[in-house]
């Protein structure tokens, strides 16, 4: 069988978004997917964040895949959507179209339309497999009810087939098929970290913060690669720098000192980045020493809020001062932190201050400030959902408010916008040539990637930077009211015509 | 949000039993238009999965109405290098029709401006909405295909390059206008192409098969539907950044471009509105050169490649 895996554009050519320009990583999910199959199958990648538009079509055509798969988050589901709607209009009803990934697992029902022919929910390998296997053994494609994982149109209504469980072994997994995204070799990044590779060393985590998905997605269930196994795939990376794609990367301290004897017995010489609590960082910071030497340059954490009471309403078990301690801590040790705060909908102006004046005060090297949203699939969307504003997917990316804000919008938006310029300070007191000057090594490998790093900067900087980018977002789409709401209203305006009638 | 409309859909089919039975070459060339980026953008794609407002069919419809009122002219410059007769009897039923017959005495341009008042367009803001440069770009390469290039050449853009591809980009285009909130009456124009069209094809398509004798004959309808797709594939790339621009004036597509090592200003200046264009049009025939550079034929048929 000829399969094209497809990792969609986040949005549509130009429009505003983190992705793109902070940070790109390889599609993980897709070469994992594809180590499953290659050996009997022709398989080919294709990342449309890299590719011109018509790079599409014209794989589509000149390759003829018999299945097209796709993987998506929320804000590219529609992206996703599309690529597998272009796919059935450029090789008819033969293709096999597949859709996976965080978004469609969480809410298949908002992917059933008749371009794709089945969701993938969950983690993908075995489902892939097997599904692969049974399509090229001349299985029907519309009778998949024995492949358990998948959610498929059966008549008129939408089945899913039993869960898969996700309880294997990473060490059992074939590595991720990283050679299939040969033609954009050095094209992943983050920030001036050019020519970065992907490494995934677990699955899961362990905390259940209300605002994020992943442990829902995972079941609350926390899986790990082997030291052993993790430290040959860094070896395989031809790449300087690494990004551990792990949701928590900083947990079982054992795993990680055994990780460290790796890298040292092997001397592996890279540069890599994680994302991980600042509890742990304060709590082992003999360890994060050691990993800074075995070559750790970054930390992306969630800071979330300088406020206590919110840390606890997000369930983030963690607080106030570990933040502090460990952005001291990480400034110390020359690590690069990157920490993402949360601006609240709730926020008043003088809110907007504090969290500024916080972010300077810690000295985040690259700090980001995004919306508190209810994302899909989260506690706190069930718990939000008759708030939204909005259910179109784009708007659920961190930049936009989905539920109504305490100050008027307009005005929202001015206070938020003007983050990038009000922490400024961070990044200066943060980045001090005492920080550069001990890492020099780290300076110099990252000098290739930093005059585009600054160019990429400074144009979505123009687009962060001005609140009138969000409020045209918004025209048509975001109203006053509630989704909820308005649909209350006219389902009783219904009503009342219908007794007049 | 698994509240969202979710569409059943009728699959694509365009009416297929009516369109007549081609030869080979043709055939095949058929399922190389349908094939084609420009065909299958992923613009239309996204106009059928995504959640465009009326306000961005506006901005589409406002780049797009220049299109309209210049098929004809291709088609009359054609006409007036048709080797016979009969091939000008084809391309003259064609013409009717696109004068309007057949629309209740309303013309391709008067439908589109429905189209275009529904959607809150003020009168005179077609005429004087500044045009992206794949507009005119696209309108060059045509005026210059049906005056320059070999007569089949002409044919070839205008009949399969068009023709066939009409329908096909215009049943993506309908589905994401009617989840926008647009009457069958407000998108009129969009709906009758994809019937009418058929029709016109089949024109076309008798045309073709009795002018294709040969294989260079065949090459050059071929060369004039690819160069056309082409240019149409560039178009609906400019309309795409335009609908998003609308929104986001800073295009970080220019730091992807920059990525990518093929750069591209953050913002372009539009070349003229529709008036400007039009005489444009009027200067060309008179001898003027186009003022917008035009793509190579080697652009152009590259994004088929």
């Amino acid at each position: 069988m000829r399969i094209l895996l497809v990792q969609p554009a986040p949005f549509e050519c130009g429009r505003i978004g983190l992705e793109n320009a902070l940070w790109m990583s390889e599609p993980g999910a897709l070469t994992a997917i594809a180590a499953c199959v290659e050996d009997e199958h022709e398989v080919r990648i294709i990342d449309m964040r890299l590719e011109e538009a018509d790079a599409l079509p014209r794989v589509l055509s000149s390759f003829k895949p018999d299945l097209v798969g796709v993987t998506c988050m929320t804000t590219d589901a529609y992206q996703a959507q599309a690529v597998l709607h272009c796919a059935k209009s450029i090789l008819g009803e033969q293709v096999f179209t597949l859709l996976g990934g965080h978004h469609p697992t969480l809410v298949p029902g908002e992917h059933d339309y008749e371009y794709i022919d089945a969701i993938c929910i969950g983690e993908g390998e075995d489902t892939f497999t097997e599904l692969v296997a049974h399509l090229a053994g001349g299985g029907d494609p519309k009778d998949l009810h024995a492949i358990d994982g998948l959610a498929f149109r059966s008549g008129d209504t939408q089945i899913q087939t039993s869960k898969r469980s996700q309880a294997r072994e990473l060490d059992t997994f074939p590595a991720p098929a990283r050679h299939l995204l040969d033609a954009y070799k050095g094209q992943y990044f983050f920030a001036s970290a050019m020519n970065m590779a992907a490494i995934q060393t677990s699955r899961g985590c362990a905390f259940d913060c209300n605002f994020c998905a992943i442990w829902e997605f995972y079941e609350k269930k926390v899986r790990f690669l082997s030291s052993k196994a993790i430290a040959d795939r860094m070896e395989e990376c031809e790449e300087p720098f690494i990004f551990f794609l792990d949701d928590n990367f900083l947990t079982r301290p054992k795993r990680l000192e055994e990780l460290c004897d790796e890298i040292e017995r092997r001397n592996i010489k890279k540069y890599w980045m994680i994302q991980g609590r600042t509890d742990f960082v304060v709590e082992n910071p003999e360890l994060m020493k050691r990993m800074r030497d075995c070559g750790l340059m970054m930390v992306l954490s969630g800071f979330e809020t300088n406020d206590a009471g919110t840390l606890e309403s997000l369930k983030k078990d963690n607080t106030r001062e570990n933040n502090l301690k460990a952005a001291k801590l990480l400034n110390d040790l020359s690590i690069i932190t990157t920490g993402i705060f949360m601006a609240h909908p709730d926020f008043e102006a003088q809110d907007f201050e504090d969290l500024y004046a916080a972010i300077n005060e810690m000295k985040i090297t690259i700090p980001l400030v995004v919306i508190h949203m209810p994302l899909p699939g989260t506690q706190s969307w069930r718990e939000n959902k008759d708030r939204l504003l909005t259910e179109d997917a784009r708007f659920f990316d961190l930049l936009h408010a989905v539920v109504p804000t305490k100050l008027p919008r307009r005005e929202f938006y001015e206070r938020y916008a003007a983050w990038n310029e009000s922490t400024e300070a961070s990044i200066d007191s943060s980045l001090s040539m005492r920080f550069m000057a001990r890492r020099p090594r780290l300076m110099m490998a990252m000098r290739p990637g930093m005059k585009l790093f600054g160019e990429r900067r400074e144009v979505l900087r123009k687009a962060l930077n001005d609140p009138e980018n969000y409020l045209r977002d918004e025209d048509e789409i975001i109203g006053e009211l509630p989704i909820a709401a308005q649909r209350a209203s006219e389902s009783a305006v219904r009503e009342t015509e219908g007794v007049t009638a | 949000m698994s509240t969202i409309l979710i569409e059943k859909e009728e699959p694509v089919t365009e009416a297929a039993e009516t369109e007549m039975e081609l030869s080979p070459w043709l055939a095949e060339l058929r399922d190389e238009v349908a094939a084609h980026p420009g065909v299958n953008h992923l613009l239309l794609s996204r106009l059928r999965t995504g959640r465009y407002t009326k306000g961005d069919y506006r901005v589409f419809g406002l780049q797009h109405y220049p299109m309209v009122g210049t098929f004809t002219r291709y088609m009359e410059l054609l006409l007036l290098r048709a080797p016979s007769s009969e091939q000008k009897l084809w391309l003259a039923k064609v013409l009717v029709d696109e004068y309007g017959e057949g629309s209740d005495g309303e013309d391709h341009a008067s439908l589109y401006l429905k189209y275009l008042y529904s959607m809150g367009v003020e009168p005179g803001e077609e005429e004087s909405t500044p045009l992206c440069t794949a507009v005119w770009e696209f309108i060059g390469n045509h005026l210059r295909i049906c005056r320059e290039e070999p007569f089949l050449v002409g044919l070839g853009a205008l009949g399969p390059g068009h023709e066939w591809a009409i329908p096909k980009m215009f049943h993506k285009i309908i589905p994401g206008l009617e989840r926008a909130g647009m009457s069958y009456e407000d998108r009129l124009y969009f709906d009758l192409h994809t019937e009418q069209d058929i029709d016109h094809a089949n024109w076309m398509s008798e045309a073709l098969e009795q002018l294709g004798q040969d294989d260079e004959a065949r090459a050059q309808v071929r060369r004039g539907a690819l160069l056309s797709l082409g240019a149409r594939f560039r178009f609906w790339t400019g309309i795409e950044r335009c609908v998003v621009a609308r929104r986001q004036p800073h295009s970080v597509d220019a730091v992807r471009r920059g990525l990518l090592g093929r750069r591209r200003p953050d913002r372009e200046e539009s070349p003229g509105n529709r008036q400007e264009l039009f005489q444009a049009i009027q200067d060309n025939w008179s001898g003027k050169d186009w003022p917008v550079r035009l793509p190579s034929d080697t652009e152009l048929l590259e994004v088929s490649q």
